[in-house]
């Protein structure tokens, strides 16, 4: 899995292309706690890429949440595909991790 | 006689490169057999990689010899069917029983997950090995 951000005018897009599995969310989780720590707190994880997502990925996307809203922001997901929209209805974790068409309208009424 | 249309087999250490290998091994598999619908492909995959990450993750030892995991999965014409193995392992410790943890928790959705996305899960132990057989009756387009 890559992943790579880059700060727009309103929050930071994180995207996590390929597998997001036990082996890459630690990575994300560090990566996206890398990001808050250089002073975004309003997280876009762009999904567009992910083909995969496990209960370790979720896992991952949950303790970035928590570690975006404890900054004082918030953490969205954007362009969701078939399998992760699959793992985040079946956990109904698709009430906590509120999913967006694009990065650009995830805070765009904030 | 059943007939198996496809099958894969992978064994090895049970350690993280194993689940990209194991993955790998799916996405060929469905190569072999295009008339299994995207929506099996997508839940079969996923209850798979689920349940071989539990062993890697939480897998321990019985004796001296590390853990392996073995996934031997086939397709028959209706039927999905992975065998997901731990070889020289521990039988597994707590209730094997599905949670619901709260939302903010970072872990503890596997087990629920993989019952949501197979039709039938059946735990054995035999020789030392625990095994997780993943049955998922293949829909009809």
């Amino acid at each position: 899995m890559e992943f790579s951000y880059e700060v727009k005018d309103s929050y930071a897009e994180v995207k996590a292309d390929g597998r997001l599995n036990m082996v890459s969310a630690p990575k994300l989780r560090e990566f996206v706690t890398d990001v808050i720590a250089g002073g975004s707190n309003r997280i876009v994880v762009n999904l567009e890429n992910t083909a995969f997502m496990d209960s370790s990925g979720l896992g991952a996307l949950i303790g970035c949440l928590k570690a975006a809203r404890q900054a004082g922001g918030d953490l969205r997901i954007a362009a969701v595909q078939p399998q992760v929209n699959m793992v985040l209805k079946l956990t109904s974790m698709d009430k906590v991790l509120t999913a967006y068409a694009t990065a650009d309208e995830a805070f765009g009424n904030d | 006689m059943t007939e198996i249309l496809a099958s894969r087999a992978f064994r090895g250490p049970a350690a993280e490169d194993a689940i990209e290998a194991v993955h790998n091994d799916l996405d060929s598999l469905w190569l072999d057999v295009p008339f299994v619908n995207d929506m099996d492909q997508m839940t079969f995959t996923t209850a798979v990689i689920e349940s071989a990450s539990n062993i890697v993750q939480h897998a321990q030892p019985a004796g001296e010899r590390d853990v392996e995991l073995g996934v031997e999965t086939t397709v028959q014409p209706a039927l999905l069917q992975a065998r997901v193995s731990a070889y020289y392992a521990k039988p597994p410790f707590g209730p094997m029983e599905a949670s619901t943890p709260d939302e903010d928790a970072e872990s503890g959705r596997g087990l629920a997950l993989i019952e949501a996305l197979v039709t039938t899960v059946t735990f054995e132990r035999q020789d030392g090995t625990n095994t997780w057989v993943l049955s998922r009756t293949s829909s009809q387009d």
